[in-house]
């Protein structure tokens, strides 16, 4: 044991004097991480349209009407979801507001003059200026609804009417009876204003009444957490850089031992072939492992990535860690010499990782390469990441990547370190 | 002791090491002699076990011990210095020893003791913490020395340990070489320098296209490859060159017939043993 961890820590040594080698696994995914967190963080604040979720639990003629208004409304773009999967939806990331009509919400749209209108919104605190965005979209359609019924007297009579009842069935008094008096004249206000002519400059009779919406915002995070900022999701994919970069140096690390002579070294030392592997294997494990806790380490205290579970992140990065470690071994048997090894690993890599989310997040992709990044062990290291960063996984949700990413590693490892070509020249 | 007994080994049809037969006793140095492409190399890796002949048994033996060099347990009493220097450039000097000597089991105060007596062999207690890519062509070879010896093996095997150094670096390992010696290793030295075959080796094996061609001490090879001296005679501005093997009787005969001027009389040497014996047409 002493022999392998003598081994392993040349290795990590080395690894780490090596510029080009630090730079790729360290500096390069770092850099990617703060470019695209930046970027995505600009984006997501940007005038495009904000994708929202919206939950219709009203399921009322007045409800639909609404829905429609909003989907009309430029800079929104509406996706009507079943209630069950709205928390799946945010969770994901894949909005960052989800707007809930409650019942009763229809009813109060065609009647506003007991009970205001109401919506839920639920929304990613860090994104307060889509949150604004998405809050003043719904006032405008509220107040254009209150317009409509407004200007249509059948409408409107049908509110008062329904009004009228519910305060004749209230015990007498000189308040009760004002009130009357009042639902009695209004059906005609804006006859009246049309024809005093003013009809335009007080923009309808909005201005009779307070705000046409009530909004009661909820922020996701305490228990819905989405990636609380894009920092979370560009950190994820900077640990699998960082595990990409470690396994390509380290795949590159035998066959430099091979061409420099040193493996004829480590032959000739009293140790097994088993020895050597154990070493390659632990040193790029503690490599990665280091190298990606490093990292989130670095999001978490600077860039203020909140993990939901430490235990579940630990766990990640070692599966990950694992995985790409096999992958490590099986390169090295396809690279028989360092410029192959680098070839092959980058050129392997880097497909398989834009396919698996690791440039461009996932759930942006079009559904049939979703499906396909099943393929990419990148798709399942980010999954792992991104369920104890910020999609908030339980144990058992993440045991799917953890058991894919293991078996990888482990599949990987095997046949490799029984390829591996042990001569020396 | 290590022993080749009618060791064989091929690579396809090219036959590297062909029935190659001899024994390096302890306190010396062996020389295997030959030119580019002789099979000294391939020896070698057979002799540390990273190579398994075709025919024949390479042992490490005494009357303790009998044992195959592939064998883990007895590669703790055996150190190679490669023909290719293999060092890990990165990391210094004393942390290659260090690591190395960690590999053969050595730990704590045993280590650092072996780490600072392999520094000082090899010159560079100075530069030890100086990482190898920045040493000299001259510290690389002989800090490669020092790595084979930082566990204190019973036979080193040295494969052309002075390529590419320049004479005061040559100096200093020639010296290492006859100081490990003196403390009665066995030291097997492949060259195709003849003057460092000469100087160094006490028995030396001539090989060619994998097969021995002699082996004796240096003057036994001499006295009978060698042939005949040459006596190199300057007359005015003419110079001419007679082969003999009385050189006192040919320079009477050429004084008989005109004045000689100046004379140098150079005896057969280990070059033209070799020479006489591997013949002059270029390999590889
Ligand atoms: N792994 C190998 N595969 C095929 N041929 C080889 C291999 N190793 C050596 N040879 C060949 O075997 C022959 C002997 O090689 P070897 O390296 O033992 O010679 P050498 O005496 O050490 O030469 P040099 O002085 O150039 O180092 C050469 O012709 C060489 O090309
Ligand atoms: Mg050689």
């Amino acid at each position: 044991m002493n022999k392998i961890v003598a081994m392993a820590a040349k290795d990590i040594h080395i690894l780490f004097r090596d510029k080009l080698g630090f730079f790729f696994t360290v500096f390069f995914p770092l850099m990617m991480a703060i470019f695209f967190g930046a970027m995505f963080a600009g984006l997501s604040r940007g005038p495009a349209n904000i994708p929202i979720a919206l939950v219709d639990q009203d399921r009322t003629a007045a409800s639909e009407r609404f829905i429609e208004r909003l989907g009309q409304a430029s800079g929104l773009a509406v996706e009507q979801i079943p209630g069950e999967e709205a928390l799946e939806q945010v969770r994901r990331g894949r909005t960052a507001v989800l707007v809930t009509l409650t019942p009763g919400f229809g009813a109060a749209l065609d009647n506003p003059f007991v009970t205001t209108p109401e919506v839920e919104m639920t929304v990613d605190p860090t994104q307060f200026a889509v949150a604004g965005m998405v809050r003043g979209v719904l006032l405008e359609a509220a107040g254009a609804e209150l317009q409509d019924l407004m200007s249509d007297p059948a409408r409107l009579g049908a509110a008062n009417s329904q009004n009228s009842l519910f305060f004749e069935s209230l015990p007498p008094s000189d308040a009760r009876d004002q009130m009357l008096t009042f639902l009695d004249l209004s059906p005609r206000v804006s006859s009246l204003i049309d024809e005093m002519g003013l009809g335009a400059a007080t923009g309808g009779n909005q201005g009779f009444f307070g705000p046409p919406l009530e909004i009661e915002q909820t922020e996701v995070q305490a228990e819905r957490p989405g990636p609380t900022n894009s920092y979370a999701t560009s950190f994820a994919q900077a640990m699998l850089w960082t595990l990409i970069g470690g396994s390509v140096s380290f795949s590159m690390s035998i066959a430099i031992e091979r061409s420099r002579g040193t493996l004829m070294r480590l032959l000739v030392a009293p140790i097994t072939a088993r020895h050597l592997l154990a070493a390659k294997g632990l040193a790029c494990l503690g490599a990665t492992l280091f190298t990606s806790s490093a990292l989130i380490t670095l999001g978490i205290t600077v860039f203020d990535v909140r993990p939901t579970s430490y235990p579940l992140l630990a766990l990640a990065l070692l599966c990950g860690s694992i995985c790409f470690c096999g992958i490590m071994m099986a390169l090295s048997v396809i690279g028989g010499t360092e410029q192959a090894a680098a070839g092959i690993g980058w050129g392997l890599s880097l497909p398989l990782s834009m396919l698996g989310g690791g440039m461009v997040p996932l759930f942006l992709m079009p559904e049939w390469m979703q499906r396909l990044a099943n393929i990419s062990p990148m798709k399942w290291t980010l999954m792992a990441y991104e369920g104890a960063i910020w999609r908030g996984f339980t144990l058992n949700e993440m045991l799917l990547p953890c058991t894919v990413l293991v078996a990888i590693g482990v599949v990987a490892f095997t046949l490799g370190a029984r390829r591996l070509r042990w001569d020396t020249g | 002791m290590l022993v080749f007994d009618h060791v064989s080994k091929s690579f396809g049809d090219l036959r590297a090491v062909d029935d190659l037969s001899f024994e390096v006793e302890a306190g010396e140095v062996f020389g295997l002699l030959g030119p580019n492409g002789a099979g000294k190399t391939t020896a070698i890796n057979m002799a540390v076990g990273l190579l398994e002949p075709d025919e024949g048994v390479v042992r490490f033996a005494d009357e303790a011990f009998d044992r195959d060099p592939r064998d883990a347990e007895n590669r703790r009493s055996l150190g190679l210095a490669p023909q290719s220097i293999a060092l890990y450039e990165q990391i210094g000097g004393a942390d290659n020893l260090r690591f190395f000597g960690r590999l053969h089991g050595l730990r704590g105060s045993d280590l650092e003791e072996r780490v600072v007596a392999c520094l000082d062999f090899a010159d560079l207690t100075d530069v030890g913490k100086k990482v190898v890519s920045k040493y000299s062509g001259g510290m690389k070879r002989r800090l490669n020395l020092a790595v084979a010896i930082i566990h204190d093996p019973e036979l080193v095997l040295l494969d052309e340990p002075t390529v590419g150094v320049d004479p005061q670096s040559r100096n200093a390992i020639f010296e290492r070489v006859e100081q490990l010696r003196d403390a009665g290793k066995q030291v097997v030295y492949t060259t195709h320098y003849m003057e460092e075959a000469q100087r160094l080796c006490d028995r030396v094996a001539i090989i060619d296209r994998g097969r021995l061609m002699a082996l004796d001490t240096v003057p036994a090879l001499i006295e009978v490859h060698g042939g005949p001296g040459n006596l190199v005679v300057r007359t005015g501005d003419s110079e001419s060159r007679h082969e003999t093997t009385d050189p006192l009787g040919t320079l009477a005969e050429l004084q008989a017939r005109q004045a000689v001027d100046h004379f140098q009389y150079l005896p057969p040497d280990l070059e033209t043993v070799f020479l006489n014996l591997t013949g002059r047409a270029l390999r590889d």
